[in-house]
């Protein structure tokens, strides 16, 4: 059985910084990092396979810089790092994006090994929008698991997973038939950091590229084109800075009764 | 133009967030009709068609049923825009539909914007503007970003059911471990950072949060530190909180605890720093010694 685990390069939103003049995100030297979800879905992929023996592919749609993200997961043991790159893959939405995802499953299902799982992450830091996942699991018509924190059995026999959903204060226990697509949680696992033999044996291994000669999809159904979403401008939010209130240093007790006042004023005390 | 709702029932409630929705179509302007899988003897107070699955035969949640359902009131009511909560129920069912229905998805929208929805993006730093293509669309909105609308009346019922086999079996809930606080509920979070100097001070913040019918929260580093327990932190790599009041004492407002905190409708910062950039969100800064001024807070309400 194949597990295949999706991910995603994304900029260090922490470091995202905003041009004051055009008021757009400023890219350059913004360092890429893996999408912070996806590296618990590859760990929980990589003790599958230790348990099990299964195999793990670790995929990933972007430009070929994105090679940077597959090293990172040959160095943590995949067996195979496929790249989906090329241009007229470019500028997709999430439907576009799980079109070419979901063709690439299918085509290491039928020429390499029977897929059993895919494993997201439950959303991006950058566009943050939970959708390729279930968009994957639906074009496969593979059973969808959303906010995964724990698999609690995996039955290779009878071909079937029970995982413990994350909801809001409470867990919900659900088993499903494989295949299925999962999107996980952080609080499923502690990733591991790469071993040296295999950081070694990964700076050997190659990162595959698939473009789309090798997918042969319509062009109507990816990048731009099979794009239905279309994101107009990015902005940041504005917020006036704070009112400061009083001197609460110097009379920290006509403080507190200023600060009583306003939020009474704004009904906030009686909640 | 007209949406249908797709209301919120969960453990035998229905939820007080399922009027959002009717507050989102309000600023649309949009007619709504509501599809809820609940019970009649819990209807929200609207007009208009509801179409009412009973949770006790469909369950709470089983999304290939779910799905059908939402799909026949599609397919009756031919609306615009499908409306979901971007709660955990909208947000495994919602991509289910829009891919079945084979149109655009917005998730997590929070406001309108001309020609199409405002929505976050970067960890919520930046918003953007997106505007879906598809004659249709599936929304997820984000919690209370839409003024709930309540605005009475009865709505005319319309019993619905569907059979389909599920492939996902539910085999029971389990709460979440004791200790942890679920903090997204909360409509007031009072936080201690590290400003409050030692984990011996973290008692006066948790009295405040106390004395406000609150919680208490914590920055990182006093997690790190382990003043206060994980399942309170607030930020990237904690909890993304919106209450109706925050009260963020010692912190400093640093990016990855902003991200989990900056949605809340109002924001106080206790700060002896008056730069901290934690008042770039703050509606009110006092700039104060967090030990002096919170005990005395405390005391006067
Ligand atoms: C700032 C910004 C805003 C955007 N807004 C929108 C929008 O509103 N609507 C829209 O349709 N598109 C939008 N996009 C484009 C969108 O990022 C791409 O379509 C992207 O490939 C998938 O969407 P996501 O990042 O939201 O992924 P999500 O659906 O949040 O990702 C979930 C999981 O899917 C997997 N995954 C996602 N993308 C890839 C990939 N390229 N390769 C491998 N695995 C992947 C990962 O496991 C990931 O954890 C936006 C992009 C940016 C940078
Ligand atoms: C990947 C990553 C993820 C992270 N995730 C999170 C997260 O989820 N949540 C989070 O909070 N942080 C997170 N951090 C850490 C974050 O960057 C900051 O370090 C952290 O938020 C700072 O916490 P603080 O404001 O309590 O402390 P400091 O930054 O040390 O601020 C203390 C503040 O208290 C004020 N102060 C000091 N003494 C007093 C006093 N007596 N009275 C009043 N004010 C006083 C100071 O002026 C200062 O503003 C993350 C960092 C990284 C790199």
């Amino acid at each position: 059985m194949l597990i295949v685990v999706c991910i995603k390069q994304v900029p260090d939103t922490t470091q995202v910084q905003i041009d004051p003049v055009t008021n757009t995100l400023v890219r350059e030297g913004i360092p890429f990092i893996v999408n912070p979800y996806d590296t618990h879905a590859l760990e929980e992929a990589l003790r599958l396979k230790d348990r099990f023996g299964y195999r793990v592919a670790a995929l990933s749609m972007g430009p070929p810089n994105a090679e940077a993200t597959l090293k990172k997961a040959l160095a943590l043991g995949v067996d195979r790092a496929i790249l989906l790159s090329d241009r007229v893959f470019g500028g997709a939405d999430t439907l576009a994006t799980s079109n070419v995802l979901a063709a690439a499953i299918r085509k290491l299902h039928d020429e390499f090994d029977r897929v059993g799982l895919v494993l997201c992450g439950k959303q991006t830091i950058d566009g943050d929008t939970a959708q390729v996942g279930p968009g994957i699991a639906s074009r496969l018509n593979f059973r969808q698991l959303t906010l995964v924190d724990r698999i609690v059995n995996l039955d290779s026999v009878g071909r079937k997973i029970r995982v413990s959903r994350k909801l809001e204060g409470r867990h919900e226990i659900v088993e499903t038939p494989l295949p299925a697509m999962l999107t996980v949680v952080r609080e499923l696992n502690r990733p591991r950091y790469p071993k040296v033999p295999l950081r070694l044996a990964a700076a050997e291994a190659t990162v595959e590229v698939w473009n789309n000669q090798v997918l042969k999809l319509d062009e109507q159904n990816i990048g731009l084109k099979g794009s239905p979403t279309w994101v107009s401008k990015i902005f940041s939010p504005e917020r006036a800075k704070g009112e400061i209130l009083g001197d609460g240093i110097a009379e920290p007790a006509a403080a507190t009764r200023m600060l009583i006042d306003r939020l009474l004023s704004k009904d906030l005390l009686a909640l | 133009m007209k949406t249908l709702l797709i209301g919120e029932y969960r453990e035998g409630k229905l939820l007080d967030s399922t009027y959002e929705l009717l507050g989102f179509a309000g600023q649309l302007g949009a007619e709504t009709a509501m599809l809820l899988v609940g019970s009649d003897s819990q209807l929200p107070a609207c007009g208009g068609t509801l179409y009412l699955a009973d949770a006790s035969q469909c369950g709470e949640y089983n999304p290939d049923l779910h799905k059908q359902l939402i799909l026949d009131a599609v397919q009756k009511e031919n609306p615009d825009y499908v409306v979901f909560l971007h709660s955990s129920y909208g947000w495994d069912l919602a991509p289910r539909v829009a891919a079945k229905l084979r149109v655009a998805q917005v998730s997590e929208v929070i406001g309108l914007a001309e020609g199409g929805f405002e929505v976050g993006c970067c960890n919520a730093k930046m918003r953007r503007t997106v505007k879906p293509a598809t004659p249709k669309a599936v929304i997820t909105i984000q919690a209370g970003a839409f003024a709930p609308q309540q605005p009475g009346g009865n709505p005319s019922v319309q019993k619905v059911t569907a059979s389909v086999m599920s492939n996902v079996t539910f085999t029971g809930y389990e709460p979440a471990e004791a200790k942890d606080v679920d903090l997204t509920r909360a409509e007031v979070i009072v936080t201690a950072g590290r400003g409050v100097g030692k984990k011996e001070n973290v008692p006066v913040i948790a009295a405040l949060a106390k004395a406000l019918g609150g919680e208490l929260g914590a920055s990182r580093p006093v997690v790190d530190a382990g003043w206060v327990e994980h399942s309170h932190q607030v930020g990237t790599t904690g909890q993304t909180v919106s209450p109706k009041l925050y009260i963020a004492c010692g912190v400093s407002g640093a990016i990855q605890h902003l991200a989990g905190m900056k949605k809340s409708d109002f924001i106080v910062a206790i700060n002896k720093d008056k730069d901290a950039p934690i008042g770039e969100v703050a509606d009110v800064l006092v700039v104060a010694d967090v030990l002096q001024f919170v005990p005395a807070l405390t005391a006067k309400l």
